[in-house]
């Protein structure tokens, strides 16, 4: 998971919780692109979208606008949306989960209806939808992630622990036709954003995502513990950011930022004479970046904003494919610089690597846990426990 | 003023049958994924991930009037207090437990020790405000949900304070109160606002205005129809309006799928006034042995006040639940 339980806001309802957002050229079919937001982590059971909640990817198409250092994009007016809600399932009807319909909205109002978890995807022309459970696409080590913060210690050092192979998440992956949907003179890159909004007057966006991890480790603050900003940031529109939070958010990144660079005792992102970190309003404008005249590619996440860093072309589609190990790349660039040293988090691959054909994610682990017998085996005495 | 009006926002939450699917997915996941994070006692996200279960659990007992859950959340807690008794997370997880079985003086010990262990202030008056409140230290609780409400004025802060004043019975404050608190709402869990709703109810029904009272009870009930204290109030308000059939179509099931005698004995009672005295026996009989093993197990939640047991600050604590404020 890359942005799960990111805000309170987000945890009092799973269903609106993200837990990673997904974009990538179609490896199946060219010239399409691929979409995913997954919500809800660590999923069970039958565990369903809340109808109070539109789920929405944003897309418009964005340029280099400074390339080097302090690099950012010119985001364009274009936008594209592609909004995702879910009924209340229909008591008698089968399982609850089986129960529930959804419908995906496309830009220019086209509409295509699905069920939950129907293995056969709902289309339209240049259009394809899956909803339901999934395997969980991303692998870290929670363990030698958590004490960064906690001790000042540079990330991974610990013998690595993979996280569960077995956690699920509700996904939703959309496949478009992106000439078909933007037409010619749109691209070839695009900036993308997941969305949760409430359903209901007035809208309230309850989170949203772009590139991963950004709100978790970079913004937590330690210091401040008890203001939520995580929410004030998920409340703000990625491609028009208000000015209300903007410096908040912006020290929170000045600073965390630099402390992950001190990690390795020597300094890769000196600050300005303001205190700005080079990497402040390249990733304080959180969306993800891919470029769609590229073929797919497996491990190609942050490659088109690291290629504007050091002055040159980019070589791959970027965006964030399922299995990219965006933590490694992450800690590398902050820690190190970039092109810095590889920091592994001693784990590499899932155990169960994602698919080359829609929906692309693996179908969900097959063993949910007994409640009883796991709660039984939780509080069981200390020494049983540990071993 | 009285029931649902023109001043009270109704916001959209997801649907009660969702919500409570998804608590149990929550459990269900969440119970699989602390056994994985290991269990070691310097494990910080186990400890995370217990202390989160705790308050699902919480949550469920309370919603779903399940004392199995409370006992089950007790467990983890003193599990965390044991192997990891230098982080405040596992002494306010145990807190609320203790809290929950109105073990109130040890509740407040706790708390304590979680606020020297790290745990914000504000976090740690939010959960002993409503102890205060439990034990009568009206004064010192108001003085705390005050300092909240100035603090954060948002749902969480004022719903709190609007129910102490219910419970004060400053009524005319505490409907602004539940009002504000109500437009306050951004989030889409129904869970926070059904409490909201069934205090506001538990207030009119202190006051002895039944239709106001039962107003907010099926508000309360629209939003998470299982909400089994709604669901035992109102069957208490339709007995007391007369209508016997309809407290026993409420009840009947709860008795049955509640852990809780109270609602054991409601049926009991609802029968008795219907005249059906054989069943009333039964159903009274049922509740006073699982009394017995209660008061014996939990003593300061049921000795002298079984029926007491289903307004303990589980509600109080189910409104922080939604934290948007």
């Amino acid at each position: 998971m890359s942005h799960h339980l990111s805000g309170r806001r987000s945890i009092a309802d799973p269903a609106a919780d993200i837990t990673g957002l997904y974009a990538f050229p179609g490896p199946e079919r060219a010239g399409h692109l691929v979409l995913v937001l997954n919500v809800f982590p660590a999923a069970a059971g039958a565990a369903l979208f809340s109808d109070a909640i539109s789920y929405r990817f944003r897309v418009r198409p964005v340029t280099p606008a400074v390339v080097g250092a302090a690099s950012a994009f010119a985001v364009g007016e274009d936008e594209y949306a592609f909004t995702f809600t879910f009924t209340a399932p229909v008591p008698g009807n089968g399982s609850v989960s089986s129960a529930q319909a959804g419908r995906c909205t496309a830009p220019g109002g086209r509409q295509v209806s699905f069920r939950l978890g129907d293995e056969q995807p709902a289309q339209l022309p240049g259009l394809r939808v899956f909803a339901g459970t999934r395997l969980g696409p991303l692998y870290t080590d929670v363990a030698g992630v958590e004490p960064v913060g906690a001790t000042g210690k540079p990330p991974f050092l610990q013998e690595a622990v993979s996280s569960p192979d077995d956690m699920n998440v509700l996904s939703i992956v959309l496949e478009i036709d992106a000439a078909a949907m933007f037409g010619p003179g749109i691209g070839p890159l695009l900036a993308v954003v997941g969305e949760t909004v409430t359903r209901g007057w007035p809208a309230v966006r309850l989170e949203r995502v772009g590139r991963p991890e950004i709100k978790n480790v970079m913004s937590l603050d330690p210091v401040d513990g008890d203001l939520e900003i995580r929410d004030l940031y998920s409340a703000e529109d990625p491609f028009s950011l208000s000015p209300d939070h903007l410096g908040a958010c912006r020290s929170r990144l000045n600073a965390n930022l630099a402390f992950f660079d001190r990690l390795d005792g020597k300094t890769d992102w000196p600050l300005d004479d303001l205190g700005t970190h080079p990497l402040t309003e390249l990733l304080g404008a959180d969306f993800l970046v891919l470029d769609m005249s590229k073929p797919f590619s497996e491990h190609s996440w942050f490659e088109i904003e690291t290629a504007m860093l050091a002055g040159r072309s980019h070589a791959t589609c970027g965006g964030r494919s399922l299995d990219d190990d965006v933590i490694d790349t992450l800690y590398a660039l902050l820690v190190g610089g970039v092109d810095g040293p590889r920091i592994s988090n001693g784990v590499d691959q899932g155990a169960r690597p994602s698919v080359r054909t829609f929906p692309y994610l693996v179908s969900p682990s097959p063993d949910p846990p007994d409640p009883i017998a796991g709660l039984a085996g939780l509080s069981a005495p200390a020494a049983d426990a540990a071993s | 003023m009285s029931g649902l009006s023109s001043q009270d926002r109704e916001p959209s939450t997801t649907s009660g049958t969702i919500a409570m699917a998804n608590l149990q997915a929550q459990i269900d996941g969440l119970t699989l994924r602390v056994r994985g994070a290991g269990s070691g006692r310097a494990a910080p996200r186990a400890v995370a991930g217990r202390a989160a279960l705790v308050d699902l659990l919480l949550l469920r007992g309370h919603v779903l009037a399940r004392i199995a859950d409370y006992e089950r959340a007790a467990e983890l807690a003193e599990w965390l207090v044991r192997n990891a008794p230098d982080d405040g997370t596992a002494w306010l997880a145990r807190a609320r437990t203790r809290a929950t079985f109105r073990r109130f003086a040890v509740a407040l010990a706790d708390l304590e020790t979680a606020g020297r262990n790290g745990v914000d202030g504000a976090t740690v008056d939010a959960e002993r405000a409503p102890i205060l409140q439990s034990l009568g230290c009206y004064w010192h609780a108001l003085v705390l949900c005050e300092t909240a409400a100035k603090r954060r004025p948002g749902f969480t802060a004022l719903g709190a304070l609007a129910v102490l004043q219910a419970e004060r019975g400053q009524v005319a404050t505490a409907e602004r109160l539940f009002a504000e608190a109500r437009r306050c709402y951004q989030g889409v869990s129904p869970f926070p606002l059904a409490s909201l709703d069934y205090r506001r109810g538990l207030m009119w029904l202190g006051e002895g205005r039944l239709r106001a009272a039962r107003s907010w009870f099926v508000a309360a009930r629209r939003r998470v129809p299982a909400y089994a204290p709604v669901l035992g109030h109102l069957a208490e308000v339709d007995a007391a309006l007369g209508a016997h059939g309809a407290a026993i179509g409420l009840l009947r099931p709860l008795a049955s799928s509640s852990d809780d005698p109270a609602y054991a004995a409601s049926l009991a009672r609802a029968l008795s006034a219907a005249g059906h005295l054989r069943e009333a026996r039964t159903w009274s009989a049922s509740a006073a042995a699982r009394y017995d093993e209660l008061v014996q197990r939990h003593p300061d939640a049921f000795t002298g006040r079984p029926a007491a047991f289903r307004r303990q600050p589980g509600a109080a604590r189910t409104l922080a639940a939604e934290g948007s404020s």
